[in-house]
């Protein structure tokens, strides 16, 4: 049985491996970018009997700078991209068992590319969805 | 006696407990219905119960490891199994029976699904002779 901390906790340890990449399982006061924050969305409980199977989607929220610096967007592209080594796809599906606390996951999408206003900031970001399955 | 949400139900193949993995269980038990019909029926049909026969519906997970649905289910293709269900939870009770079918294993399907879901398939087998069901788990 995983808990949705270590499960957060193992999407982060994913993205960390994006170089100069910062993760963090919590919403920070403070935005220190480019970094990734990984948020739940939802859960559905009992996919399967004797709680066999629970579905957690999580919201990968990354930022990469302000609004208006030319190089975030081209920074953000590379994390958006299917391939590379700044892939966030490639980078979570890399471990599809986060070092065995669920059974399987995959990054479904990619949505909200664009600004973000934290604060009196607007940023350059964008949000992943992954959904996870696990015991 | 009360109603109950279904979250809880046992599926057991051969003896090995693969409700984990099940996302949906069904038996259905039915009787043949035999035309008795006769100048005496007042222009209605008339039937009587004939044969019974059962089906056990099952969506499973797909999972190849050890112990898992296709480690166990693939290799019966063919052959007789016994399958046990307890609709909800494992306390075998007067209420909370559990059923006990010999199936024909007449089809799997080792590889299923489409890409980006998660891998399940169903399989509907026959029964084979009597349906029981018992207060006690054996």
């Amino acid at each position: 049985m995983a808990s949705i901390t270590d499960l957060r906790a193992g999407l982060a340890t994913r993205l960390g491996t994006i170089s100069g990449l910062r993760t963090t399982t919590e919403t920070p006061d403070t935005i220190s970018p480019p970094i990734a924050i990984v948020n739940v969305a939802n859960v559905n409980f009992d996919r399967t009997f004797q709680r066999g199977l629970d579905e957690y989607n999580f919201v990968i929220t990354v930022i990469v700078g302000r609004v208006g610096e030319r190089s975030a967007q081209r920074l953000l592209d590379s994390y958006v991209s299917s391939t590379g080594a700044s892939s966030v796809k490639l980078a979570v599906e890399s471990d599809k068992t986060l070092g065995g606390k669920c059974d399987s996951l995959r990054v479904t999408d990619m949505r909200n590319y664009g600004s973000l206003v934290i604060g009196e900031i607007t940023y350059l970001a964008a949000e992943f969805n992954v959904v996870v399955y696990a015991q | 006696m009360a109603k109950y949400v279904v979250t809880a139900t046992v599926v057991k193949i051969n003896g090995t407990d693969l409700s984990s993995s099940v996302a949906a269980a069904t038996l259905e038990l039915t009787a043949a219905d035999v035309d008795v019909t006769d100048f005496g029926g007042s222009g209605w049909t008339e039937v009587i119960g004939g044969l019974k026969s059962g089906t056990v519906t099952l969506d499973f997970h797909s999972d190849y490891g050890a112990g898992g649905v296709n480690t166990v289910l693939n290799p019966l293709l063919g052959t007789i199994a016994t399958v046990v269900l307890v609709p909800n939870g494992t306390a075998v009770s007067a209420t909370n029976p559990q059923w006990t079918a010999n199936v024909l294993v007449n089809s799997v399907s080792p590889v299923a699904g489409a890409v980006g879901d998660l891998a399940t398939f169903s399989v509907s087998f026959p029964t084979s002779g009597s349906v029981t069901s018992a207060t006690v788990a054996s």
